[in-house]
């Protein structure tokens, strides 16, 4: 599966969320799903991302999944449903306040690149935001 | 010969009237192009020698509406306005709508529809080949209310079978080939419940291709065929829990089994050696996505070159799996970038068989809860904003018609789906209004076409598919039929003296 990213759910993203250093989820990543120049350019940079909140793994966590389309079934809680290779691991400054899974959000924080397993949920991820904040659009 | 004369008296007096009429439209291309349509419709005559071989086609989700939708997109793709555009199966001369309810669904799923295409008979949702005198998930009594299958049938006549899925190959549609499940969820051994003695779909899978059932499989679904402590050729674990490699079984018993497009095309055809193509851990990429692994088209144009080599014929089964799986997304972008390349596989086939011999059968298991807005003025892009006619010309105004609510709207729309316009709000309601929308955001590759209510999922619909056919006995296609009957079509067709 591809990297569409934050997809437009009925509706367009606002302009004004598309500041310089906004990104789209599917422009982290090449077809192939290595890594694009635009990602490998903005890694270590704070940066703006689209999408939408899987629902949480855990209660009361800094952590969520930023998922490409809506994605209303946790994977890791409804067996044999594996996650879509364009995913975005989002650690949050602050203990998550749950979205609804198909309201689009925009997620801003520093973009790590490289394999990592979080330590606690054992998720295994190869890109985060880091530090991040995020609204509905 | 009786009714070749009968034809030719028709369309001499159908000729004599037009000219006998003087009318003043006659030299309009519209009417040109109806008068030829007739004469040659009135040049086809039924094929009525055993069939060789038998092709189905079935694209999961591909409802009469959505047929309708690939078919503008690919016309738009092809730089005309898309309406007029003509698909390869629609050139087929027999038509007949399909009633797709399953024994206990007034909306299907794809197992009992997989089923009535495969041995004949109706089924429960959720059971594939299973009588439906079994409850959903009864083992035991499953076990003794299987149905044998087209597949067994063809290979007891010495034919070879293929099965070809952009899903995974367990998946519901594919497994109806080849399995025998009331429960279309045990694709692996996990679900399977303590003291249940059936086998899990890839199980059989391998199963029938040691007994010589089965001669090509192709498609996504390697979890199922590994254990849980093994991880594929793209670094994803397996699924099993009971520590069977299914791929090494396989190649055991002597099937060649490849994962990518590389080793696909390396693929030695023709050996008699059984081939087992597993692409992707869970369903093949989308047409839209796709990289490393073959195309439907590809994978149809191997399976008939290889299965043609049987001097007693095949019979092979080509679905494309994921325009259901977009339209569940209400992704209309992927839906039909899938559904053109289900037509390109249709393509192929036509240029590679003959109709003399080859029946060739394309079909949708059941249609999804897609509709289509109006009033569009011609050319309107059948993903974007449906557009103002222009009453001083054909192409629309680039205008957009807008609702009452002062909105743009697209051509297409979905009565449910993960994109309803009504969200959950703080306080557990659901409301909401439809969101601006310009032309560029709806075709859009990731773009959700709007819906009403809010559901998880795009729901699959009770209404009618059609079903378009070519080859020996394909007029037997008429009317509106039930879909077992199609099961009926392919079981005379290989079967008439």
């Amino acid at each position: 599966m591809i990297l569409p990213a934050a997809l437009l759910l009925g509706h367009a993203l606002p302009s004004a969320a598309a500041g310089e250093d906004a990104i789209r989820l599917r422009d982290l990543y090449n077809k192939d799903l290595s890594f694009s120049d635009a990602a490998l350019e903005a890694e270590g940079k704070r940066l703006t991302v689209w999408g939408y909140m899987a629902p949480p793994l855990k209660a009361n966590s800094e952590f969520f999944v930023l998922t490409n389309r809506p994605m209303a079934v946790c994977p890791f809680c409804e067996p044999g449903m594996p996650w879509p290779d364009d995913i975005l691991a989002v650690y949050a400054k602050r203990i998550v306040e749950v979205i609804p899974f198909n309201v689009p959000i925009e997620v801003r924080g520093v973009l790590e690149l490289g394999d990592a397993v979080d330590a606690e949920l054992g998720f295994y991820s190869k890109v985060r935001l880091v530090d991040a904040t995020f609204r509905r659009v | 010969m009786r009714h070749f004369l009968l034809s030719t008296a028709t369309l001499v007096s159908i000729g004599g009237a037009a000219l006998a009429q003087d009318l003043p439209q006659a030299s309009s291309a519209w009417y040109e192009s109806g008068a030829a349509t007739v004469a040659q419709r009135l040049e086809n005559q039924p094929i009525t020698t055993r069939a060789k071989n038998v092709i189905l086609f079935v694209a999961d989700g591909n409802g009469v509406g959505t047929n309708y939708a690939i078919r503008l997109f690919s016309g738009q793709q092809a730089g005309g306005l898309g309406d007029d555009y003509v698909q390869p199966q629609e050139t087929f001369p027999n038509v007949a709508l399909v009633k797709t309810y399953s024994s206990n669904g007034q909306t299907p799923d794809s197992a009992p529809t997989a089923m009535a295409m495969n041995s004949g008979v109706k089924g429960k949702n959720g059971m594939i080949n299973i009588m439906d005198s079994v409850a959903v998930g009864d083992c035991a009594a499953g076990a003794e209310a299987g149905t044998r299958t087209f597949a067994e049938i063809a290979t007891d006549m010495g034919k070879s079978v293929g099965v070809v899925s952009t899903a995974r190959i367990t998946h519901a549609t594919p497994a109806a080939v080849y399995a025998r499940t009331v429960n279309r969820d045990w694709e692996d051994n996990t679900l399977i419940p303590e003291g249940c003695d059936q086998k899990d779909i890839a199980s059989q899978l391998i199963d029938q291709m040691k007994a010589g059932v089965i001669d090509i499989a192709l498609g996504g679904g390697r979890a199922a065929f590994l254990p849980d402590s093994v991880t594929d050729s793209e670094g994803k674990a397996g699924k099993r829990t009971d520590g069977r490699n299914l791929i090494d079984e396989a190649k055991d018993a002597g099937a060649q089994v490849v994962f990518g497009e590389d080793d696909f095309t390396a693929l030695t055809m023709g050996n008699n050696a059984p081939v087992l193509g597993l692409f992707e851990s869970s369903h093949m990429k989308y047409e839209a996505d796709r990289t490393g692994e073959p195309s439907l088209a590809e994978m149809t144009e191997a399976s008939i070159k290889a299965l043609g080599a049987n001097e007693n014929g095949f019979y092979l089964e080509v679905e494309a799996g994921r325009v259901d799986h977009a339209n569940h997304d209400t992704n209309a972008y992927r839906m039909l970038t899938d559904g053109k390349a289900f037509a390109d596989a249709i393509a192929k086939a036509v240029e590679m068989t003959d109709p003399n011999d080859t029946l060739i059968i394309v079909t949708a298991d059941h249609e999804h809860g897609i509709a289509f807005n109006g009033y569009c003025g011609r050319g309107s892009n059948i993903l974007g904003l449906c557009m103002k006619e222009d009453e001083a010309g054909i192409e629309h105004t680039d205008e957009p018609n807008l609702a009452d609510d002062g909105k743009p709207y697209t051509v297409i729309g979905y009565l449910n789906g993960v994109s309803s316009v009504l969200t959950e709000q703080a306080d557990g309601t659901y409301s909401g209004s439809r969101p601006d929308l310009t032309e560029e955001d709806a075709t859009d590759i990731d773009y959700l076409q709007q819906s009403l209510i809010p559901m998880q999922s795009e729901t699959h619909s009770g209404e009618d598919v059609a079903v378009f056919a070519r080859g020996p006995w394909a007029h037997l296609f008429g009317g509106v039929i039930e879909q077992n009957v199609i099961f009926h079509v392919m079981n005379h067709a290989v079967n008439a003296e």
